[in-house]
């Protein structure tokens, strides 16, 4: 698989078709992976693509819209790339995907890399890319969309209230108002984020139970629909909160409600970016 | 502020409020406590953070010239939350004041020459208590020559000074606008072009200069083109401050900080910093 | 010959101490070790590397109130923030304590910050040496060392059930009464090696790499995230705004980085180090050259966190060795 990938990024650069790859390398522990930004052919060798390489590296082609970039992506990354054309933020003709079919990812943080496959991805079904150029590896014989099981909602929607509202006040006095999670996210690209602004000042800059909890809801919900399960937040979290429990939430209402699941197909729009007359509330009739 | 906490500020009180152009109004305050406003003292460079208080703090600089039991005026552009805040307030209200901070413009050293003055738009602000202290001691200095540049004629700051800066010994006032309109008949030029229209010597002469930033890089290279060294050119950093005391490093560049060791450098002072903007 | 005390001393101490201060120690909050308040000595972690956040959050908290404003009859009147409780921190390690030591440097720089002095006079320094170097520690590369007793008050060092203690200040005399102490002939095991970079002489070849295209090249894959700077025991960036509520203002300030994008937007819009570069360039000159010119000491204590935490492994130990090959006096 590594041998292919190098060779397509070389032949790419060579042929001047891409001013860059961005795929992974090692990382400075010997065990985990990181991202690589390939600009030189002779670089190639650098890149890998085992089981560590988790990193959804969608998000960067956003600070590379005036050129065209080859990307490495899994099944889950080329979910947030549709997303991103959904949107209208990259230009497909500006990006060669170089799709890469998943063994699952293990769980791993630095210096900790563990035989686990990742819990999201014990429950994946789709470990072909949905959109690519060029396609890595052998596709297995049935797959199947997102998996639609979402047995760790329905654990905690099966709880009272109360107990619900004790777990994320719990887990909101970590936080710590890094935004890492916003950072890392694909589906997190405004230029200004609502916790930014000023007039009105939605969250302010308190870090302290009542505004984390108002930062991770809100955030949550500009991702209903949006969200493409790639985990980045929760890995990235150096508390530890279980983000992706809220956003699972928020996923199932909306397949529940529309029968929708984000960045399926490059030409889909999110349910809450379309507008349709006929579901209008009577306002204004 | 409380020598307790220095983020604490002394409470001063809005006493009124001129409009200056149609963004930018002139306010005076007074502080409260009278033991300290006797000891309120501060030179042409310097700054205060002031307070809108349930809204914010920002750091503006002195407009006024020192004195005890003086009023102190600040010319406040309305650009953000703190200063539409500021320039909505009633004569009357609170406003926070902590300061001063920051250095000044060594006018002490530069006695017996000649001065030249370029300012642009809300750059004029620190400028004028610089020329007003001439002003009052005349005879220490040499010429003074002085551009205020602005948009149009309606931004040009200060209108009210214009006759008593123009009609003063050795005084030469050259005013100009980037657009005129129909009643204007003065200048139309960019303030770079008219440093070198003016081709003033560098002889025993500084230069200083405050304004937007674009201006101030061509200004300098004007400056630069006339014979004036990196020395004899003064001018203030803009960069975002919040605490004003050093500690939030927010206007940390190089082994400075704006707010303290600022914000008056010489531009030979700027170019050896290892970030150049 | 040295001064021990035993573990059951120990917890009997802390235990008492409990009484009347904030004991502040690691304990599990979930999953990451933290350092917090614990009501029970049995919550107690002795056996970890190191937290994941640094201690700095009980000196310099995450968010924390300068002073209220508070309007009686049309009269406004400012409240200063005090700290009235007394606290002990137990299982300091030494890098986190040298942290500290080098926040001091710029917050109790005239003017003093007094909210943090209070912070510091009101709590006691329990050190804990490290028994073991962990893959991402290179405090010895920084000029401390897993058992360097400089910066606090008191410091244990574990010899199998005892605890060698050594009483740096009055503080910490004050504290511990003799009568727990034993006199003993247990010595210190020589301290753990842990890894050791290039770090001489980085100022300097700090200064000759400035324009180097090396820093976008980091910065490509650095995605902003304020975690370096969050859990780092030197970084100490802060943000202050106001809040209103029913009539009372309360002038606030919390963490924030240099590499959050806006940081140093001024209003207008004019950015100054928009770029993802120029951001990410400033927080390792900061550290490594300006913090050093302006205060005499690097600002990193070789506690590793940022290795560790950060998502897409910007490493200071690797980035220190790529900038001694870059710029360093072997370069022609």
């Amino acid at each position: 698989m590594e041998q292919q990938i190098r060779h397509k990024a070389k032949e790419l650069l060579e042929g001047r078709t891409v001013e860059c790859v961005i795929g992974y390398e090692r990382a400075t522990d010997g065990a985990s992976a990181r991202p690589l930004f390939v600009y030189e052919p002779e670089e190639v060798d650098k890149l890998i693509f085992d089981q560590t390489c988790t990193h959804n590296l969608v998000k960067y082609l956003l600070d590379k819209k005036e050129k065209t970039t080859a990307i490495i992506v899994k099944s889950c990354d080329s979910r947030a790339l549709n997303l991103l054309l959904n949107e209208k933020q990259i230009e497909r003709e500006k990006v060669f995907i170089i799709g890469v079919v998943c063994p699952g990812m293990v769980e791993t943080k630095w210096n900790q890399v563990s035989q686990r496959l990742q819990p999201r991805c014990q429950l994946c079904r789709q470990h072909t890319p949905l959109n690519y150029d060029f396609l890595v590896g052998e596709p297995p014989a049935e797959e199947a969309p997102p998996a639609e099981t979402y047995a760790d909602v329905a654990e905690m929607e099966a709880k009272s209230v109360a107990e619900r509202r004790a777990f994320w006040s719990e887990q909101s006095k970590r936080c710590i108002r890094c935004y890492a999670c916003r950072q890392v996210c694909p589906g997190c690209y405004c230029s200004e984020c609502f916790v930014e602004q000023l007039q009105p000042s939605w969250v302010g800059i308190r870090i302290a139970p009542a505004e984390n909890e108002i930062w991770q809801t809100i955030r949550a919900f500009h991702l209903a629909g949006r969200c493409s399960g790639c985990n980045e937040c929760e890995r990235v979290c150096p508390v530890d909160i279980p983000l992706s429990l809220l956003n699972r939430k928020l996923e199932k209402e909306v397949w529940e409600l529309f029968d929708f699941q984000a960045g399926l197909s490059a030409e889909a729009v999110p349910p809450f970016a379309t507008f349709k007359k006929e579901e209008a509330l009577g306002i204004g009739e | 502020m409380s020598p307790e906490n220095p983020f604490i500020p002394y409470l001063a009180t809005l006493k009124n409020v001129v409009t200056l152009t149609p963004e930018i109004k002139l306010l005076g305050l007074e502080l409260d406590d009278p033991i300290v406003r006797d000891n309120f003292s501060y030179k042409p460079g310097q700054f205060t953070v002031l307070s809108a208080f349930g809204v914010g703090e920002a750091p503006f600089c002195l407009a006024s010239v020192s004195s005890p039991k003086g009023e102190l005026e600040f010319a406040v552009r309305r650009i953000g939350t703190v200063t539409s805040s500021l320039q909505e307030l009633e004569p009357g209200t609170a406003v926070g004041v902590r300061g001063p901070f920051g250095n000044y413009f060594p006018l002490d050293d530069n006695k017996g020459k000649n001065i030249f003055i370029i300012g642009g738009g809300i750059g004029m602000a620190p400028l004028r208590p610089v020329i007003n202290t001439i002003l009052r001691n005349r005879d220490d200095y040499g010429r003074l020559l002085i551009i205020n540049g602005a948009r149009t004629p309606q931004d040009l700051v200060f209108q009210p000074e214009f006759d008593a800066w123009a009609s003063s010994p050795g005084t030469q006032l050259e005013l100009t606008v980037d657009r005129g309109d129909a009643g204007w008949t003065g200048r139309v030029a960019l303030v770079p072009a008219v440093v070198v229209e003016l081709n003033p010597s560098p002889e025993n002469t500084i230069a200083i200069t405050c304004g937007p930033p674009i201006m101030i890089r061509f200004t300098l290279q004007e400056l630069r083109k006339l014979g004036f060294q990196d020395n004899q050119i003064i001018t203030t950093l803009e960069m975002k401050m919040k605490c004003g005391l050093g500690k939030c490093a927010r206007c940390n560049v190089g082994d400075i900080y704006v707010c303290k060791d600022g914000p008056v450098f010489t531009c030979e002072q700027i170019s050896k910093f290892i970030e150049q903007f | 010959m040295t001064q021990t005390i035993s573990r059951k001393n120990l917890l009997a101490w802390l235990s008492r101490l409990l009484e009347h201060r904030l004991l502040i120690a690691p304990t599990h909050t979930a999953e990451p070790i933290l350092f917090r308040p614990v009501s029970k000595v049995e919550d107690i972690i002795f056996d970890f590397d190191n937290t994941a956040i640094s201690p700095k959050e009980w000196f310099f908290p995450a968010t924390e109130t300068l002073f209220w404003a508070e309007t009686t009859d049309g009269r406004i009147e400012l409240v200063p923030a005090t700290l009235e409780r007394e606290a002990v921190i137990f299982g300091l390690r030494p890098c986190d304590a040298k942290g500290l030591a080098l926040i001091d440097k710029a917050f109790l720089a005239e003017p003093a910050d007094t909210l943090y002095q209070q912070h510091r006079d009101k709590t006691v320094l329990v050190g804990l040496s490290c028994r073991k170097a962990y893959p991402q520690c290179f405090c010895t590369s920084m000029g401390t060392a897993p058992d360097d007793p400089s910066y606090v008050d008191i410091l244990l060092t574990q010899v199998e059930e005892d605890y060698i203690v050594q009483i740096i200040t009055q503080k910490g005399k004050a504290l511990l009464p003799d009568n727990l102490l034993v006199k003993s002939e247990v010595v210190a095991p020589p301290p753990p090696s842990p890894s050791v970079i290039p770090a001489e002489g980085i100022e300097e070849v700090m200064r000759q790499v400035f324009d180097s295209p090396y820093w976008s090249r980091l910065a490509d894959r650095c995605v902003h995230c304020n975690l370096c700077a969050y859990v780092c025991p030197t970084c100490y960036c802060f943000d202050i705004r106001d809040y209103e509520s029913k009539g009372k203002i309360e002038r606030v300030r919390s963490w924030e980085s240099c590499q959050s994008p806006g940081f140093t937007r001024q209003a207008g819009g004019y950015d100054p180090r928009a770029g993802k570069a120029a951001r990410l360039r400033q927080r390792f000159y900061h550290k490594l050259l300006y913090f050093p010119e302006s205060f005499g000491a690097i600002a990193c204590v070789g506690c590793g966190r940022c290795v560790m935490v950060c998502p897409v492994n910007i490493d200071i130990r690797e980035l220190i060795a790529d900038i001694q090959k870059i710029g360093g006096p072997n370069v022609p």
